[in-house]
Protein backbone atom coordinates (compact mmCIF):
# COMPACT_ATOMS: atom_id res chain seq x y z
CA UNK A 1 0.00 0.00 0.00
CA UNK A 2 1.43 3.23 -0.98
CA UNK A 3 1.54 5.58 1.71
CA UNK A 4 0.07 9.11 0.53
CA UNK A 5 0.12 12.70 2.32
CA UNK A 6 -2.69 14.69 2.59
CA UNK A 7 -2.00 17.25 -0.41
CA UNK A 8 -1.49 13.54 -2.53
CA UNK A 9 -5.13 12.58 -1.23
CA UNK A 10 -6.98 15.52 -2.31
CA UNK A 11 -5.49 15.15 -6.16
CA UNK A 12 -6.20 11.52 -5.90
CA UNK A 13 -9.62 12.25 -4.84
CA UNK A 14 -10.39 14.59 -7.48
CA UNK A 15 -10.02 18.30 -5.23
CA UNK A 16 -7.60 19.67 -7.99
CA UNK A 17 -9.45 18.48 -10.85
CA UNK A 18 -10.47 15.24 -12.87
CA UNK A 19 -7.21 15.63 -14.86
CA UNK A 20 -4.76 15.66 -11.96
CA UNK A 21 -7.03 13.32 -10.39
CA UNK A 22 -6.13 10.75 -13.24
CA UNK A 23 -2.30 11.36 -13.59
CA UNK A 24 -2.61 10.86 -9.62
CA UNK A 25 -4.22 7.17 -10.19
CA UNK A 26 -1.57 6.00 -12.70
CA UNK A 27 1.18 7.22 -10.64
CA UNK A 28 -0.31 5.19 -7.43
CA UNK A 29 -0.88 1.90 -9.93
CA UNK A 30 2.66 2.80 -11.13
CA UNK A 31 3.93 2.50 -7.30
CA UNK A 32 2.17 -0.40 -6.56
CA UNK A 33 3.68 -1.95 -9.50
CA UNK A 34 7.19 -1.00 -8.19
CA UNK A 35 6.03 -1.68 -4.85
CA UNK A 36 6.83 1.69 -3.69
CA UNK A 37 6.07 2.83 -0.43
CA UNK A 38 5.74 6.48 -0.87
CA UNK A 39 6.00 9.44 -3.13
CA UNK A 40 8.19 12.03 -3.75
CA UNK A 41 8.06 15.81 -5.45
CA UNK A 42 9.89 16.31 -8.63
CA UNK A 43 11.14 19.45 -10.06
CA UNK A 44 12.16 19.03 -13.46
CA UNK A 45 10.73 16.81 -16.78
CA UNK A 46 11.66 15.86 -20.12
CA UNK A 47 8.56 14.33 -22.23
CA UNK A 48 9.05 12.41 -25.19
CA UNK A 49 5.57 13.54 -27.03
CA UNK A 50 3.89 14.61 -30.31
CA UNK A 51 2.76 13.24 -33.14
CA UNK A 52 5.31 9.95 -31.87
CA UNK A 53 5.20 6.85 -33.67
CA UNK A 54 4.17 4.62 -30.73
CA UNK A 55 0.96 6.47 -31.50
CA UNK A 56 0.47 5.16 -35.45
CA UNK A 57 -1.93 2.87 -33.28
CA UNK A 58 -4.54 6.09 -33.85
CA UNK A 59 -6.06 7.23 -37.21
CA UNK A 60 -5.08 10.52 -38.03
CA UNK A 61 -8.21 12.36 -37.30
CA UNK A 62 -8.45 11.34 -33.79
CA UNK A 63 -8.90 14.03 -30.88
CA UNK A 64 -5.85 14.90 -29.43
CA UNK A 65 -8.46 15.00 -26.06
CA UNK A 66 -8.93 11.20 -26.76
CA UNK A 67 -5.04 10.48 -27.51
CA UNK A 68 -3.96 12.37 -24.51
CA UNK A 69 -6.45 10.71 -21.90
CA UNK A 70 -6.48 6.95 -22.90
CA UNK A 71 -2.09 6.59 -24.20
CA UNK A 72 -1.08 8.99 -21.13
CA UNK A 73 -3.40 8.86 -18.31
CA UNK A 74 -4.38 5.55 -19.07
CA UNK A 75 -7.96 6.35 -18.68
CA UNK A 76 -10.97 5.53 -20.08
CA UNK A 77 -12.93 8.35 -19.81
CA UNK A 78 -12.21 11.63 -21.72
CA UNK A 79 -11.28 14.29 -19.71
CA UNK A 80 -10.66 18.09 -20.21
CA UNK A 81 -6.51 19.14 -20.93
CA UNK A 82 -5.33 20.87 -17.97
CA UNK A 83 -1.90 21.84 -17.18
CA UNK A 84 1.42 20.59 -15.68
CA UNK A 85 2.33 20.91 -11.95
CA UNK A 86 3.96 24.79 -11.23
CA UNK A 87 6.45 23.13 -9.67
CA UNK A 88 8.00 21.02 -12.34
CA UNK A 89 10.00 22.86 -15.03
CA UNK A 90 8.73 20.75 -17.94
CA UNK A 91 9.94 20.54 -21.93
CA UNK A 92 9.93 18.07 -24.67
CA UNK A 93 12.26 15.63 -25.41
CA UNK A 94 13.44 14.87 -28.63
CA UNK A 95 10.62 15.15 -31.17
CA UNK A 96 9.47 12.89 -34.39
CA UNK A 97 10.41 15.59 -36.94
CA UNK A 98 12.31 18.97 -37.24
CA UNK A 99 9.86 21.92 -36.68
CA UNK A 100 10.67 23.60 -39.76
CA UNK A 101 13.05 21.02 -41.99
CA UNK A 102 10.30 18.55 -42.67
CA UNK A 103 10.80 18.60 -46.30
CA UNK A 104 14.49 17.71 -45.86
CA UNK A 105 14.19 14.57 -44.11
CA UNK A 106 11.62 13.34 -46.52
CA UNK A 107 9.04 13.77 -44.05
CA UNK A 108 5.17 14.74 -45.32
CA UNK A 109 3.00 18.18 -44.66
CA UNK A 110 0.52 16.27 -43.05
CA UNK A 111 3.24 14.29 -40.35
CA UNK A 112 4.53 17.67 -39.66
CA UNK A 113 1.03 19.62 -38.97
CA UNK A 114 -0.22 16.88 -37.37
CA UNK A 115 3.09 17.35 -34.40
CA UNK A 116 2.31 21.05 -34.60
CA UNK A 117 -0.65 20.38 -33.24
CA UNK A 118 -0.07 17.99 -30.77
CA UNK A 119 2.72 20.18 -29.71
CA UNK A 120 0.05 23.17 -29.37
CA UNK A 121 -1.86 21.16 -27.11
CA UNK A 122 1.52 20.65 -25.10
CA UNK A 123 2.64 23.86 -24.71
CA UNK A 124 -1.29 25.11 -23.72
CA UNK A 125 -0.62 22.28 -20.53
CA UNK A 126 2.73 24.74 -20.18
CA UNK A 127 5.08 22.35 -21.68
CA UNK A 128 8.48 24.47 -23.25
CA UNK A 129 9.10 23.19 -26.41
CA UNK A 130 12.72 22.23 -26.51
CA UNK A 131 12.71 19.32 -28.35
CA UNK A 132 16.57 18.04 -27.33
CA UNK A 133 18.04 14.66 -26.03
CA UNK A 134 20.76 16.51 -24.51
CA UNK A 135 18.50 19.31 -22.55
CA UNK A 136 21.62 19.91 -20.22
CA UNK A 137 22.88 21.92 -23.15
CA UNK A 138 20.05 24.39 -22.73
CA UNK A 139 19.75 24.38 -19.14
CA UNK A 140 18.00 21.67 -17.93
CA UNK A 141 20.31 20.43 -15.08
CA UNK A 142 19.34 19.16 -11.62
CA UNK A 143 20.71 19.92 -8.85
CA UNK A 144 22.64 17.00 -6.45
CA UNK A 145 19.68 15.09 -4.73
CA UNK A 146 16.78 16.55 -7.02
CA UNK A 147 13.96 14.22 -8.45
CA UNK A 148 13.24 14.73 -11.78
CA UNK A 149 11.65 12.48 -14.81
CA UNK A 150 12.53 11.73 -17.95
CA UNK A 151 11.90 10.13 -20.79
CA UNK A 152 15.10 10.31 -22.69
CA UNK A 153 17.46 7.49 -21.58
CA UNK A 154 20.53 8.78 -21.34
CA UNK A 155 19.72 12.04 -19.92
CA UNK A 156 18.71 9.45 -17.00
CA UNK A 157 22.46 8.34 -16.87
CA UNK A 158 23.73 11.58 -16.96
CA UNK A 159 21.40 13.69 -14.61
CA UNK A 160 21.95 10.60 -12.24
CA UNK A 161 25.78 10.21 -13.28
CA UNK A 162 27.13 13.41 -13.44
CA UNK A 163 24.54 16.04 -11.68
CA UNK A 164 23.66 13.29 -8.47
CA UNK A 165 20.90 13.83 -9.42
CA UNK A 166 17.73 11.39 -8.68
CA UNK A 167 15.49 9.81 -11.72
CA UNK A 168 14.81 6.52 -13.17
CA UNK A 169 13.63 5.24 -16.62
CA UNK A 170 10.27 6.00 -16.61
CA UNK A 171 8.41 5.78 -19.40
CA UNK A 172 6.72 8.11 -21.26
CA UNK A 173 3.22 7.54 -19.49
CA UNK A 174 4.67 7.80 -15.71
CA UNK A 175 6.75 10.82 -16.77
CA UNK A 176 3.77 12.84 -18.38
CA UNK A 177 1.59 12.12 -15.12
CA UNK A 178 4.81 12.61 -12.87
CA UNK A 179 4.88 16.32 -14.65
CA UNK A 180 0.92 16.82 -13.92
CA UNK A 181 0.94 15.91 -10.80
CA UNK A 182 4.71 16.32 -9.59
CA UNK A 183 5.26 13.46 -7.56
CA UNK A 184 6.54 9.65 -8.70
CA UNK A 185 6.89 6.49 -7.24
CA UNK A 186 10.10 7.32 -4.48
CA UNK A 187 11.42 3.97 -5.33
CA UNK A 188 14.71 2.94 -7.35
CA UNK A 189 17.35 5.64 -8.18
CA UNK A 190 15.19 8.05 -5.82
CA UNK A 191 16.58 6.37 -2.70
CA UNK A 192 20.43 6.35 -1.80
CA UNK A 193 20.84 2.81 -0.95
CA UNK A 194 20.21 1.55 -4.48
CA UNK A 195 22.51 4.15 -6.19
CA UNK A 196 25.76 1.99 -4.97
CA UNK A 197 27.79 0.40 -7.32
CA UNK A 198 27.45 -3.66 -7.31
CA UNK A 199 29.70 -4.26 -10.73
CA UNK A 200 33.21 -2.96 -11.16
CA UNK A 201 34.44 -2.41 -13.90
CA UNK A 202 38.32 -2.64 -14.55
CA UNK A 203 39.51 -1.87 -18.14
CA UNK A 204 42.66 -3.41 -19.80
CA UNK A 205 42.77 -0.43 -21.84
CA UNK A 206 42.76 3.56 -22.16
CA UNK A 207 39.73 5.41 -23.81
CA UNK A 208 40.11 8.86 -25.37
CA UNK A 209 38.51 9.80 -28.71
CA UNK A 210 34.55 10.38 -28.39
CA UNK A 211 33.76 7.20 -30.44
CA UNK A 212 36.05 4.95 -27.92
CA UNK A 213 34.07 6.57 -24.99
CA UNK A 214 30.99 5.86 -26.89
CA UNK A 215 31.89 2.07 -27.99
CA UNK A 216 32.92 1.41 -24.16
CA UNK A 217 29.64 2.25 -23.19
CA UNK A 218 28.46 0.37 -25.40
CA UNK A 219 30.81 -2.59 -24.11
CA UNK A 220 29.64 -1.96 -20.40
CA UNK A 221 25.94 -2.58 -21.23
CA UNK A 222 26.38 -5.58 -23.01
CA UNK A 223 28.70 -7.14 -19.75
CA UNK A 224 26.97 -5.38 -17.27
CA UNK A 225 24.98 -8.26 -15.53
CA UNK A 226 20.97 -7.26 -15.29
CA UNK A 227 19.80 -5.48 -12.18
CA UNK A 228 23.21 -4.26 -10.92
CA UNK A 229 25.01 -0.28 -11.05
CA UNK A 230 28.08 -0.40 -12.72
CA UNK A 231 31.64 1.62 -11.34
CA UNK A 232 34.25 1.92 -13.71
CA UNK A 233 37.94 2.43 -11.90
CA UNK A 234 40.34 3.43 -14.86
CA UNK A 235 41.36 3.85 -18.28
CA UNK A 236 39.22 6.51 -19.29
CA UNK A 237 41.41 9.62 -20.60
CA UNK A 238 40.23 12.80 -21.33
CA UNK A 239 36.85 13.19 -19.60
CA UNK A 240 34.45 16.15 -20.76
CA UNK A 241 30.66 15.96 -21.14
CA UNK A 242 30.54 15.53 -24.69
CA UNK A 243 32.27 12.30 -24.42
CA UNK A 244 30.59 10.99 -21.05
CA UNK A 245 27.35 11.95 -23.40
CA UNK A 246 28.11 9.67 -26.07
CA UNK A 247 29.33 6.79 -22.85
CA UNK A 248 26.06 7.27 -20.97
CA UNK A 249 23.80 6.82 -24.17
CA UNK A 250 24.84 4.02 -25.46
CA UNK A 251 25.40 2.01 -22.11
CA UNK A 252 21.89 2.67 -22.05
CA UNK A 253 21.08 1.55 -25.22
CA UNK A 254 22.71 -1.91 -24.33
CA UNK A 255 21.56 -2.30 -20.63
CA UNK A 256 18.96 -1.28 -18.00
CA UNK A 257 21.86 1.19 -15.89
CA UNK A 258 20.42 4.30 -14.78
CA UNK A 259 23.75 5.10 -13.26
CA UNK A 260 27.61 4.67 -14.24
CA UNK A 261 30.13 5.84 -11.30
CA UNK A 262 33.51 6.74 -12.38
CA UNK A 263 36.00 6.55 -9.66
CA UNK A 264 37.20 9.95 -8.98
CA UNK A 265 35.36 11.59 -11.26
CA UNK A 266 31.53 11.21 -10.57
CA UNK A 267 30.34 13.11 -7.13
CA UNK A 268 29.64 9.44 -5.77
CA UNK A 269 32.17 8.12 -6.43
CA UNK A 270 35.21 9.96 -5.47
CA UNK A 271 36.72 7.00 -3.93
CA UNK A 272 35.93 3.15 -4.71
CA UNK A 273 34.47 2.48 -1.67
CA UNK A 274 32.27 5.52 -1.24
CA UNK A 275 31.06 4.38 -4.68
CA UNK A 276 30.33 0.87 -3.41
CA UNK A 277 28.98 2.33 0.02
CA UNK A 278 31.73 0.33 1.74
CA UNK A 279 30.03 -3.22 0.70
CA UNK A 280 31.93 -5.63 -1.14
CA UNK A 281 31.03 -5.48 -4.94
CA UNK A 282 28.72 -8.55 -6.49
CA UNK A 283 30.41 -8.53 -9.45
CA UNK A 284 34.21 -8.08 -11.28
CA UNK A 285 34.62 -7.71 -14.91
CA UNK A 286 37.65 -6.75 -16.67
CA UNK A 287 36.61 -5.57 -19.78
CA UNK A 288 39.67 -6.48 -22.72
CA UNK A 289 39.91 -4.90 -26.43
CA UNK A 290 38.34 -7.97 -27.84
CA UNK A 291 35.18 -6.99 -25.83
CA UNK A 292 35.57 -3.74 -27.64
CA UNK A 293 35.68 -4.92 -30.95
CA UNK A 294 32.94 -7.16 -30.46
CA UNK A 295 31.02 -4.22 -29.92
CA UNK A 296 32.36 -2.83 -33.24
CA UNK A 297 31.20 -5.68 -35.28
CA UNK A 298 27.80 -5.24 -34.09
CA UNK A 299 28.03 -1.75 -35.25
CA UNK A 300 29.58 -1.63 -37.87
CA UNK A 301 28.95 -3.92 -41.25
CA UNK A 302 32.42 -5.25 -42.62
CA UNK A 303 33.35 -4.38 -45.98
CA UNK A 304 33.59 -0.88 -47.96
CA UNK A 305 30.60 0.76 -50.05
CA UNK A 306 29.12 3.56 -51.52
CA UNK A 307 27.12 5.13 -48.78
CA UNK A 308 24.47 7.67 -49.26
CA UNK A 309 22.98 8.52 -46.10
CA UNK A 310 25.39 9.87 -42.93
CA UNK A 311 23.64 11.21 -40.11
CA UNK A 312 26.02 12.51 -36.78
CA UNK A 313 24.02 13.66 -33.16
CA UNK A 314 23.17 10.97 -31.31
CA UNK A 315 22.90 12.26 -28.84
CA UNK A 316 22.02 16.01 -30.16
CA UNK A 317 25.46 17.19 -30.29
CA UNK A 318 26.92 21.00 -28.43
CA UNK A 319 28.08 24.10 -30.02
CA UNK A 320 31.57 23.41 -29.57
CA UNK A 321 31.14 20.28 -31.25
CA UNK A 322 29.45 21.66 -34.56
CA UNK A 323 32.17 24.65 -34.41
CA UNK A 324 34.58 21.62 -34.76
CA UNK A 325 32.05 19.88 -38.18
CA UNK A 326 31.52 23.36 -39.53
CA UNK A 327 35.69 24.46 -40.13
CA UNK A 328 36.68 20.61 -40.45
CA UNK A 329 34.13 20.66 -43.66
CA UNK A 330 34.81 24.29 -44.69
CA UNK A 331 34.59 24.89 -48.52
CA UNK A 332 34.02 20.93 -49.38
CA UNK A 333 31.28 19.47 -51.34
CA UNK A 334 28.78 16.57 -50.72
CA UNK A 335 28.39 14.75 -53.82
CA UNK A 336 25.34 14.23 -55.49
CA UNK A 337 22.58 12.13 -54.02
CA UNK A 338 24.48 11.78 -50.72
CA UNK A 339 22.92 13.42 -47.50
CA UNK A 340 24.67 14.38 -44.34
CA UNK A 341 22.71 15.08 -41.57
CA UNK A 342 23.98 16.69 -38.34
CA UNK A 343 21.81 17.09 -35.19
CA UNK A 344 21.21 19.63 -32.20
CA UNK A 345 18.57 20.99 -30.98
CA UNK A 346 16.86 24.87 -31.59
CA UNK A 347 18.79 27.30 -29.11
CA UNK A 348 22.31 25.59 -30.08
CA UNK A 349 21.33 25.96 -34.37
CA UNK A 350 20.48 29.61 -33.38
CA UNK A 351 23.96 30.30 -31.79
CA UNK A 352 25.63 28.23 -34.71
CA UNK A 353 24.06 30.97 -37.35
CA UNK A 354 25.25 33.75 -34.98
CA UNK A 355 28.78 32.15 -35.04
CA UNK A 356 28.23 31.63 -38.92
CA UNK A 357 28.54 27.25 -38.45
CA UNK A 358 25.25 26.58 -39.95
CA UNK A 359 26.25 28.31 -43.19
CA UNK A 360 29.77 26.83 -43.43
CA UNK A 361 28.02 23.34 -43.17
CA UNK A 362 25.04 24.26 -45.15
CA UNK A 363 26.92 25.64 -47.86
CA UNK A 364 28.82 22.10 -48.33
CA UNK A 365 25.18 20.81 -48.97
CA UNK A 366 24.71 19.19 -45.76
CA UNK A 367 22.05 19.75 -43.07
CA UNK A 368 22.66 20.92 -39.74
CA UNK A 369 19.05 20.03 -38.38
CA UNK A 370 16.98 19.92 -34.85
CA UNK A 371 15.21 18.19 -32.62
CA UNK A 372 15.25 14.68 -33.96
CA UNK A 373 17.11 11.90 -35.38
CA UNK A 374 16.19 9.27 -38.17
CA UNK A 375 15.44 6.28 -35.43
CA UNK A 376 12.78 8.56 -33.98
CA UNK A 377 11.10 10.01 -37.24
CA UNK A 378 11.53 6.12 -38.42
CA UNK A 379 11.83 4.34 -41.87
CA UNK A 380 9.92 7.51 -43.85
CA UNK A 381 13.14 9.42 -43.16
CA UNK A 382 15.53 6.93 -44.28
CA UNK A 383 13.63 4.24 -46.38
CA UNK A 384 15.64 5.44 -49.36
CA UNK A 385 18.85 5.16 -48.44
CA UNK A 386 21.04 2.28 -49.59
CA UNK A 387 24.09 2.62 -47.14
CA UNK A 388 24.03 4.33 -43.93
CA UNK A 389 27.06 5.39 -41.65
CA UNK A 390 25.61 6.65 -38.18
CA UNK A 391 27.21 8.30 -35.07
CA UNK A 392 26.85 7.40 -32.45
CA UNK A 393 26.61 3.97 -31.34
CA UNK A 394 22.84 4.14 -29.92
CA UNK A 395 22.04 5.45 -33.41
CA UNK A 396 23.96 2.62 -35.43
CA UNK A 397 22.28 -0.23 -33.49
CA UNK A 398 18.98 1.33 -33.11
CA UNK A 399 19.03 2.22 -36.72
CA UNK A 400 19.44 -1.99 -37.53
CA UNK A 401 15.92 -2.61 -36.20
CA UNK A 402 14.35 -0.19 -39.12
CA UNK A 403 16.96 -1.12 -42.16
CA UNK A 404 17.94 -3.90 -44.08
CA UNK A 405 20.92 -1.98 -45.81
CA UNK A 406 24.63 -1.73 -44.61
CA UNK A 407 25.12 0.48 -41.82
CA UNK A 408 28.92 1.38 -40.86
CA UNK A 409 30.15 3.42 -37.72
CA UNK A 410 33.04 4.87 -36.69
CA UNK A 411 35.20 8.21 -35.43
CA UNK A 412 33.18 11.07 -35.59
CA UNK A 413 35.46 12.55 -38.71
CA UNK A 414 35.70 9.15 -40.51
CA UNK A 415 31.69 9.49 -41.03
CA UNK A 416 32.11 12.78 -41.76
CA UNK A 417 34.73 12.07 -44.78
CA UNK A 418 32.60 8.96 -45.99
CA UNK A 419 29.56 11.41 -46.74
CA UNK A 420 31.73 13.68 -48.35
CA UNK A 421 33.36 10.70 -50.51
CA UNK A 422 30.39 9.01 -51.13
CA UNK A 423 31.85 6.11 -49.46
CA UNK A 424 33.07 3.97 -46.37
CA UNK A 425 36.31 2.65 -46.55
CA UNK A 426 37.05 -0.57 -44.05
CA UNK A 427 39.44 -0.34 -41.43
CA UNK B 1 1.92 -33.42 -17.61
CA UNK B 2 5.18 -32.31 -16.56
CA UNK B 3 4.66 -28.64 -14.44
CA UNK B 4 6.21 -26.64 -11.95
CA UNK B 5 5.22 -23.96 -10.02
CA UNK B 6 7.06 -20.59 -8.94
CA UNK B 7 6.29 -18.06 -6.18
CA UNK B 8 7.21 -14.26 -6.51
CA UNK B 9 5.55 -11.19 -5.91
CA UNK B 10 2.57 -9.85 -8.00
CA UNK B 11 2.99 -6.56 -9.52
CA UNK B 12 -0.19 -6.41 -11.35
CA UNK B 13 -3.83 -8.68 -10.43
CA UNK B 14 -5.28 -10.57 -12.44
CA UNK B 15 -5.01 -14.29 -14.41
CA UNK B 16 -3.68 -14.89 -17.60
CA UNK B 17 -2.14 -17.80 -19.17
CA UNK B 18 -0.57 -18.82 -23.09
CA UNK B 19 2.72 -19.62 -24.17
CA UNK B 20 6.11 -18.12 -23.05
CA UNK B 21 7.96 -15.94 -24.93
CA UNK B 22 11.04 -16.11 -23.11
CA UNK B 23 13.88 -12.96 -24.13
CA UNK B 24 17.07 -13.49 -21.76
CA UNK B 25 18.22 -10.09 -22.77
CA UNK B 26 14.46 -8.64 -22.59
CA UNK B 27 13.29 -6.59 -25.87
CA UNK B 28 14.72 -2.70 -26.51
CA UNK B 29 12.45 -0.14 -26.15
CA UNK B 30 14.13 1.49 -28.84
CA UNK B 31 12.04 3.07 -31.79
CA UNK B 32 11.38 -0.02 -34.39
CA UNK B 33 12.80 -2.64 -31.72
CA UNK B 34 9.11 -3.72 -31.25
CA UNK B 35 6.70 -2.68 -34.73
CA UNK B 36 4.32 -0.12 -33.01
CA UNK B 37 1.32 -1.58 -34.33
CA UNK B 38 1.82 -5.54 -35.55
CA UNK B 39 3.36 -6.40 -32.16
CA UNK B 40 6.25 -7.91 -34.10
CA UNK B 41 10.15 -7.95 -32.17
CA UNK B 42 12.04 -6.34 -34.96
CA UNK B 43 15.07 -5.64 -32.45
CA UNK B 44 18.41 -7.49 -34.05
CA UNK B 45 19.87 -9.98 -32.64
CA UNK B 46 16.84 -10.73 -30.46
CA UNK B 47 16.44 -14.55 -30.17
CA UNK B 48 12.77 -14.05 -30.24
CA UNK B 49 13.31 -11.91 -33.68
CA UNK B 50 10.21 -12.01 -35.73
CA UNK B 51 8.13 -13.15 -33.21
CA UNK B 52 4.72 -11.79 -32.56
CA UNK B 53 4.04 -10.74 -28.42
CA UNK B 54 0.02 -11.32 -28.93
CA UNK B 55 -1.33 -13.28 -26.53
CA UNK B 56 1.99 -14.40 -25.14
CA UNK B 57 3.05 -14.24 -21.29
CA UNK B 58 6.36 -12.12 -21.77
CA UNK B 59 9.04 -13.65 -19.62
CA UNK B 60 12.26 -11.11 -19.53
CA UNK B 61 15.01 -10.45 -17.01
CA UNK B 62 14.30 -6.28 -16.72
CA UNK B 63 13.73 -4.20 -19.46
CA UNK B 64 16.30 -2.44 -21.52
CA UNK B 65 16.97 0.38 -23.85
CA UNK B 66 15.19 3.30 -24.61
CA UNK B 67 12.61 5.23 -21.95
CA UNK B 68 10.12 4.86 -25.15
CA UNK B 69 10.03 0.64 -24.03
CA UNK B 70 6.21 0.85 -22.57
CA UNK B 71 5.19 3.49 -25.07
CA UNK B 72 6.00 1.09 -27.56
CA UNK B 73 4.13 -1.79 -26.10
CA UNK B 74 1.03 0.46 -25.13
CA UNK B 75 0.94 1.58 -28.95
CA UNK B 76 0.76 -2.24 -29.79
CA UNK B 77 -1.97 -2.78 -27.24
CA UNK B 78 -4.45 -0.22 -28.55
CA UNK B 79 -3.79 -1.20 -32.15
CA UNK B 80 -4.84 -4.92 -30.60
CA UNK B 81 -1.82 -6.58 -30.31
CA UNK B 82 -0.79 -7.60 -26.55
CA UNK B 83 1.03 -9.86 -24.25
CA UNK B 84 -1.48 -11.96 -22.29
CA UNK B 85 0.72 -11.43 -19.10
CA UNK B 86 4.13 -10.77 -17.94
CA UNK B 87 6.40 -12.08 -15.95
CA UNK B 88 9.97 -10.57 -15.04
CA UNK B 89 12.88 -11.76 -13.19
CA UNK B 90 12.98 -8.05 -11.58
CA UNK B 91 11.37 -5.31 -11.69
CA UNK B 92 12.57 -1.74 -12.88
CA UNK B 93 11.27 1.40 -14.18
CA UNK B 94 10.76 1.18 -17.44
CA UNK B 95 8.66 -2.45 -17.25
CA UNK B 96 6.68 -1.18 -14.53
CA UNK B 97 5.45 1.56 -16.67
CA UNK B 98 4.46 -0.39 -19.40
CA UNK B 99 2.68 -3.06 -16.76
CA UNK B 100 0.73 0.02 -14.75
CA UNK B 101 0.04 1.06 -18.47
CA UNK B 102 -1.41 -1.25 -20.21
CA UNK B 103 -3.28 -3.21 -17.29
CA UNK B 104 -1.85 -6.72 -17.92
CA UNK B 105 -1.49 -9.27 -14.97
CA UNK B 106 2.34 -9.61 -13.89
CA UNK B 107 4.50 -11.16 -11.64
CA UNK B 108 8.23 -10.39 -10.90
CA UNK B 109 10.74 -10.18 -8.10
CA UNK B 110 11.71 -13.99 -7.66
CA UNK B 111 14.20 -15.64 -5.60
CA UNK B 112 18.12 -16.01 -7.18
CA UNK B 113 17.66 -19.51 -7.36
CA UNK B 114 14.18 -19.07 -9.24
CA UNK B 115 14.82 -16.98 -12.09
CA UNK B 116 12.02 -17.54 -14.59
CA UNK B 117 14.20 -16.72 -17.56
CA UNK B 118 16.16 -20.11 -16.66
CA UNK B 119 13.63 -22.04 -15.29
CA UNK B 120 10.75 -21.57 -18.46
CA UNK B 121 11.57 -22.06 -21.67
CA UNK B 122 9.74 -20.60 -24.94
CA UNK B 123 7.04 -22.57 -25.86
CA UNK B 124 6.10 -23.66 -22.35
CA UNK B 125 2.32 -22.92 -21.04
CA UNK B 126 2.26 -21.09 -18.34
CA UNK B 127 -0.18 -19.44 -15.78
CA UNK B 128 0.13 -16.42 -14.04
CA UNK B 129 -1.88 -14.98 -10.52
CA UNK B 130 -0.95 -11.49 -10.79
CA UNK B 131 -2.35 -10.83 -7.11
CA UNK B 132 -0.55 -13.83 -5.50
CA UNK B 133 2.53 -13.77 -7.26
CA UNK B 134 1.93 -17.63 -8.37
CA UNK B 135 3.23 -18.94 -11.75
CA UNK B 136 1.99 -22.58 -12.85
CA UNK B 137 4.45 -23.71 -15.72
CA UNK B 138 3.56 -26.78 -18.05
CA UNK B 139 6.59 -27.63 -20.25
CA UNK B 140 6.57 -28.04 -23.27
CA UNK B 141 8.90 -31.12 -23.55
Amino acid sequence: MVHLTDYEKQMLDGQMGKFKQKAMQFIVRYAEVLGAEELCQISRATLFIGAQHYLDCYAEDTDYKKIFSEFYLCSDEIVELGEVSECCKTQTCAACCDLREYERTHLSREFHERNRKYLEATKEMGVKIVDSCTPYYVGWVPMMGEHFVTTESSNVVISNTIFGACGNSDGVEAAVCAAITGRIPKWGMHIKENRYATCVFTLDFEVETQMEWDLLGFTLGRLLPKHEVPVIVNGLKNAEINRMRQLCASLSVTSAAEICHIVGLTPEAQTLDMALGGKKPRHQIHVTEKDMEESLSILCDKGSSKVDFVSIGCPHISLDEIREIALYVKGKKLPEGVELQIWTDYATKEMAAVNGYTKLIEDTGAALLTGSCPIVMREDSHRHATAMVMFGAKQAFGIRHQTKVPVYYGEVFSCIDAAYNGRWEEG
Amino acid sequence: MNTFRLKARGAYPGIAEGPAVVCPDSIAGNSGALGDTDGVIYEKGNVNYGVCINDAILVVPCAKGSNGFSAHFKGAQIAGVKPAGWISTRMDARLGVAVASMGIPAVTDFADDEDPVVKIKTGDWIKIDGATGEVLITFKY
